[in-house]
């Protein structure tokens, strides 16, 4: 890193810290666009406190898969996409026309930076995932989503980076895709109107929460056991949970993310009424199998219903809170 | 053969034999007294001998199928390794040389991506029958070369069709989501967790694996001699072939479809048991599956009880750290037996 970049990301963090401490907590505040409009040029701090500096506006965007859906959802047509499962087949792309879009990668890690500086981006929009609960971000990883940081090194070589901080509250990382969706371009009415949508779902999942009652487990399971999500620690989760959704939370504290329960401690992670399953891993019928889990009230009312990743912008919040509503209705208390 | 010498060649034969037995006995009793939820020894006991006050499940919903699992996969993996050692007269060769681990993988990724076939159920029996086939598939290429008498053309077989296997088996799990879950799960070796509907078939198949695997064990002594000699001993060399490899097959096909791929085991148990019995296959067979047995029961254990209280450390890395110091430990002390 020479001292130049050195310099800009320490100047970087700065400017964050000050605007974070200028707008107190920073929950929900509405995107606007970030970067000042200068008479000609472009220019954005992420949310790794790096700031990049164009001479005009990014035009040809490209990047992975889960930032690329939040900047399809507000309008903005990338130029090329990398995933960490296959792209085409990646169901959360099934509503968007990716014929223009070049199809970089479709395995963690496994980018083809030949394509990717075929396309010409101007900028390259990723993840990065926090450390722990502080949000500490690790600057010896790489951005997610990339192998390693020789690589990385050569995708700055190709166009400067943007990254999502995926980490901490929900709010923030939605509206940190809106605010780079802005940045990029997109119609402000477009975000807001989505954002309008998604205050409709959050008031109707807060009804549906307090009317059921339901306690909500979100784990993810396989031969080493139940992975029980942390809700503070997930956005989406965090999410639910300031809107006033039960979910199961044995230790706040300790690792961060979630808690593994090896199968002979299954019995700990009981009282959910409702179970949010990753759709990776052990499925309803692996789990039935487990014997210290198979009792599982939920599990024997059938009352696990699949949690797939999906992206952080406010249309698909939406859908997904709108479909947990009518889980919370439609289940019954176990 | 002086008689004192053969004595003294006897006690230490019964004295290791007597070793592996109690490290069997403690390791099983092990297996079920400790692990990652801490059940008092009388609790454990009271469950076992009276499975209706087992009400969280834990001992016979856990601990009981994977000490069990343990001593079969553990047992058909140090047996097959010394066979495989034993017909390929090389001390490097593993049971999944003949392309059985890729062969159970493949068939699990090709159930998930032409069937739609992602339980843990499922994927046991792809994986039964995808080892067997590709074992036959090495075998059969391996006697086009019409050269049994030299294991070469076998090593060279396994080696090229578990590289085409896994070549497949990259191909699909890059291309499509739902494959690359399937493999995901199953490909993790491990005892705990793992649903037990394919324990009859495999059991059988085991059993009849170790069977000949015994049936074998007189051509092996005549290979270690070389086959040219062997041959001369009046051993017919395809069968020797023939049954070695099947039961090579039959109980490594039947371990990796119980707990998915466990390496090492196959490698180093039957090393170790050549230091306490010798190289006569009639002993090293069965040392070989009891120290197999011992070793996976005990890594497993102790992956449990270091994780914490809550999680548990997968069996594989125990295996590669603590069977890895054990392992050189042994090649330090011991010069490895010649084959």
């Amino acid at each position: 890193m020479n001292l130049t970049k050195k310099l800009s990301l320490i100047l970087g963090a700065l400017v964050t810290v000050l605007a974070l401490a200028a707008c107190g907590s920073g929950a929900g505040t509405p995107a606007t666009s970030a970067s000042a409009p200068a008479a000609s040029g472009w220019s954005y701090t992420d949310d790794t406190g790096a700031t990049i500096t164009l001479d005009h506006k990014p035009e040809r965007v490209a990047g992975f898969a889960d930032q690329v859906l939040s900047l399809l959802s507000y309008g903005v047509q990338p130029v090329a996409v990398f995933g960490r499962v296959d792209v085409k087949n990646d169901p959360r792309f099934a509503g968007y026309d990716l014929s223009q879009v070049k199809i970089v990668g479709n395995a963690y890690g496994e980018i083809d930076l030949e394509a990717l500086a075929e396309a010409e981006p101007d900028l390259i929009v990723t993840a990065v995932y926090p450390s722990d609960r502080e949000g500490t971000i690790d600057a010896k990883s790489p951005y997610y989503g990339l192998k390693d940081l020789e690589q990385q090194k050569k995708i700055l070589d190709i166009a400067p980076v943007a990254a999502v901080k995926v980490g901490g509250k929900g709010l923030d990382v939605i509206e940190s895709n809106a605010k780079l969706a802005v940045a990029l371009g997109a119609d402000q009415a477009k975000v807001d109107a989505d954002r309008a949508a998604f205050a409709t779902a959050s008031t109707k999942l807060t009804a549906a929460a307090g009317e059921s009652g339901l306690e909500v487990t979100v784990m993810y399971a396989d031969a080493d056991g139940i992975y029980l999500v942390k809700p503070e620690d997930e956005p989406q989760t965090q999410l639910y949970k300031s809107l006033g959704v039960k979910l199961t939370e044995l230790k706040p504290e300790g690792p961060y993310y979630w808690d593994i329960y090896s199968w002979e401690n299954a019995g700990t992670v009981m009282s959910g009424d409702i179970i949010l399953l990753s759709v990776e891993g052990f499925q309803s019928d692996d789990l039935k199998k487990q014997a210290t889990f198979a009792k599982h009230p939920a599990l024997q009312a059938g009352q696990v219903f699949p949690n797939a990743y999906s992206s952080m912008d406010y249309s698909s919040q939406a859908k997904l809170m709108d479909q947990l509503a009518g889980w919370l209705t439609e289940s019954k208390k176990v | 053969m002086s008689s004192p010498a053969f004595a003294v060649a006897r006690r230490v034969r019964v004295d290791a034999w007597v070793l592996l037995g109690l490290a069997l006995l403690l390791a099983v009793v092990g297996s079920l007294t400790l692990g990652s939820n801490p059940v008092a020894p009388g609790t454990v006991l009271q469950a076992l001998l009276d499975p209706s006050t087992d009400t969280d499940a834990v001992i016979w919903g856990s601990r009981v199928p994977r000490t069990l699992l343990g001593l079969l996969v553990g047992g058909c993996l140090g047996v097959a390794g010394a066979l495989m050692q034993g017909q390929t007269g090389n001390p490097l060769a593993d049971p999944g040389l003949f392309g059985v681990s890729s062969g159970a993988s493949l068939a699990v990724v090709l159930g998930a991506y032409l069937l739609g076939f992602n339980s843990m159920t499922a994927s046991l029996f792809l994986a039964l029958g995808g080892a067997l086939v590709a074992s036959v598939l090495v075998f059969g290429i391996a006697t086009l070369s019409r050269d049994l008498a030299n294991p070469v053309p076998l090593a060279i077989a396994g080696t090229a069709v578990t590289a085409l296997l896994n070549a497949v088996i990259s191909f699909l799990v890059l291309t499509n989501a739902s494959s690359l879950e399937a493999f995901r799960v199953w490909v993790v070796g491990s005892l705990g967790g793992r649903a037990l509907d394919a324990l009859p078939p495999a059991l059988a198949l085991a059993l009849v694996g170790l069977v000949l695997a015994f049936a074998n064990a007189r051509s092996l002594n005549s290979l270690t001699l070389g086959t040219e000699l062997a041959q001369g001993l009046g051993e017919t060399l395809w069968r020797a072939r023939l049954v070695g490899l099947s039961a090579i097959t039959l109980t490594t096909a039947s371990a990796v479809a119980l707990a998915g791929p466990i390496g090492f085991i196959g490698l180093t148990a039957p090393h170790a048991a050549r230091a306490l019995v010798g190289g006569n296959h009639f002993r090293l067979l069965p040392a070989s599956g009891l120290v197999g047995a011992v070793t996976l029961l005990v890594c497993d254990t102790v992956g449990r009880v270091i994780g914490g209280g809550q999680a548990e450390v997968p069996v594989g890395v125990v295996l590669a750290t603590l069977g890895g110091v054990a392992f050189i430990a042994i090649v330090r002390r011991t010069k490895l037996a010649a084959l």
